[in-house]
């Protein structure tokens, strides 16, 4: 893989077969009932293309509706306006091919089930395979994130990183051509964080899936994605989309420290914290 | 293996205090303190104890109050679980029927027995309704809440992965509200004993309830201790069984797993 020229959005679509989808967000604006029955804006109209195999990371201002836009592409909730389309298809509610990964891996890994039948969840009740090959395939997913020892642990006898790690290799399991993310590192202490940054990448590497990440961490953002866009606050739309081009495979320490990566981080921190004076009165989600 | 001294001592301290109030019991009885009429002496109680324990008389009325029991528990506690399970998912039911339910519910459930017998006679028809009612209402309140107190992270996990209506309910709700159901069951399982036993005694066709009040109404009150404390262990061991199923079965939700 010519790993240099991947941090073009150009490029990363050159690459070999891949078996993500092409993935189109069309004008959607989202609303919902307010308190005094008024109707409140969350996302005014935004609409992105994103290239099959593509790393695409979306920030915004605490509250601005980034998670909800999220969860509007993933068919869990409903848009007021506009539509998805998958791979040149209309979605509608909740598609085969797109995986939602949560913040909250204590409450989306189902307690009462062991970190294999958590894994099986995600697959067989499409697949229907027989025992031995369905553990086969939940022991192969689970050995990527490095815990193939584990399959018979309950997720809360593990630790908060090893647990999103489960809920990495569930979502995986699943073989998504788009795989949602929702603010998935945030609640894990930074040194974890920095270790499942580099093993996402490893991941979307191997399976070239589409990615599409919400955070509010700009470095975050610029050290996993192709492009980064960037919301505006609360209704949100789109103020704009930057290319990272930064060269890949990318190096936990050494690409944060590279002039390109301090310079994006500058003009985009600028733009959010410009901004996050402008609407400080904005309520937090 | 310092951990099985500490439980051994931690029994027999348990078992001090009952030990030394049976002695006291004893003693007041056969000095006199007490009326040993109305209260025999332990020993005595034992005796008889012994007596109808080992004659088998003991098997019918503990057989009949256990199935009269059980029948009446489990279907008050399969209608509250569904019932529960609807008015937890929706909110039309619920406020359809949550009136109904807060004026029935603190009712205490003994004060039905006289219409009961009107519509049902006296006997076991009788018995497992008032039974079934009473643990009706502990299991429909716990479905209720923990049926309501799913995470919906819970739901849009299994939402995502393409699992339709029927799995959600079978592989998420249910299991994520085993352990509110389960409590509301072992409440339910101590009102009912106290229920089947009322309604004996009132019925007086059988069954534990109806063995202490005949024993004592024909002046065999040594007996009639003995049947209560073939209750009592019923009761325990009912507890306790229900504890161990309760761990086994929502093992994931306790203090260990938080």
């Amino acid at each position: 893989m010519s790993a240099a020229a991947l941090g073009d959005k150009a490029a990363s679509v050159a690459s070999p077969t891949p078996a993500g989808a092409r993935l189109r967000i069309d004008e959607v604006s989202k609303a919902f009932l307010g308190p005094d029955g008024g109707a409140v804006e969350a996302i005014g109209s935004v609409s992105l293309d994103i290239e099959p195999g593509e790393f695409l990371a979306i920030v915004g201002p605490s509250g601005c509706g980034k998670s909800t836009l999220l969860q509007v592409i993933a068919g869990l909730m409903q848009p007021s306006g506009g539509k998805i389309l998958l791979g040149g298809q209309d979605v509608t509610g909740e598609p085969a091919h797109m995986v939602y990964l949560f913040q909250q891996y204590s409450t989306s890994l189902l307690p009462w089930m062991t970190v294999e039948a958590n894994v099986m969840f995600a697959f067989n009740h499409r697949l229907k395979l027989g025992k031995a090959e369905a553990v086969a395939r939940c022991r192969a997913y689970l050995a990527m994130v490095g815990l193939a020892d584990f399959v018979r642990h309950y997720p809360w006898q593990l630790s908060g990183g090893m647990q999103q790690r489960v809920a990495i290799a569930r979502a995986l399991a699943a073989e998504p051509k788009v795989l949602l993310m929702d603010e998935p590192f945030s609640s894990v202490d930074a040194l974890t964080r920095l270790d499942l940054h580099a093993l996402i990448l490893d991941l979307w590497a191997a399976k070239r899936f589409t990615a599409v990440l919400v955070t509010h961490d700009v470095d975050e953002a610029i050290f996993l994605a192709d492009r980064v866009a960037v919301l505006t606050h609360r209704p949100a739309a789109l103020a704009e989309v930057v290319a990272t081009k930064l060269p890949r495979p990318r190096r936990s320490i050494e690409t944060r420290e590279s002039p390109e990566f301090l310079a994006l981080r500058h003009r985009l921190l600028d733009y959010l914290l410009a901004r996050g004076k402008d609407g400080s009165h904005a309520s937090p989600a | 293996m310092p951990h099985l001294r500490e439980r051994a001592i931690a029994i027999l301290a348990g078992c001090l205090v009952p030990a030394v109030a049976l002695l006291a019991l004893e003693i007041a009885a056969r000095s006199g303190a007490v009326n040993p009429t109305f209260l025999p002496p332990p020993s005595a109680i034992l005796d008889s104890l012994r007596d109808v324990v080992l004659s088998g008389k003991f098997a019918l009325p503990l057989g009949q109050t256990l199935l009269l029991l059980f029948i009446g528990y489990g279907i008050g506690a399969f209608a509250a679980i569904c019932l529960g399970v609807l008015m937890g998912s929706s909110r039309a039911i619920y406020n359809l029927l949550e009136p109904l339910i807060e004026l029935l519910r603190p009712l205490p459930k003994p004060a039905l027995l006289p219409s009961l017998i009107l519509f049902l006679g006296l006997g076991a028809k009788m018995e497992v309704t008032i039974v079934a009612l009473g643990c009706f209402f502990p299991v429909l309140i716990n479905t209720l809440q923990g049926v309501r107190a799913v995470e919906p992270t819970m739901i849009n996990t299994a939402r995502t992965f393409g699992h339709g209506t029927v799995a959600i309910w079978r592989r998420i709700l249910l299991p994520a509200s085993a352990p509110y159901i389960l409590a509301g069951m072992r409440i339910s399982l101590g009102l009912g004993l106290i229920l089947v036993v009322t309604a004996e005694m009132i019925s007086g066709t059988g069954g534990l309830g109806d063995a202490i009040l005949t024993s004592q109404r024909s002046f065999l009150v040594k007996e009639s201790y003995a049947w209560l404390v073939i209750l009592a262990v019923l009761g325990l061991l009912l507890t306790w069984l229900f504890t161990r199923l309760e761990q086994r079965l929502a093992f994931w939700s306790g203090p260990q797993a938080r």
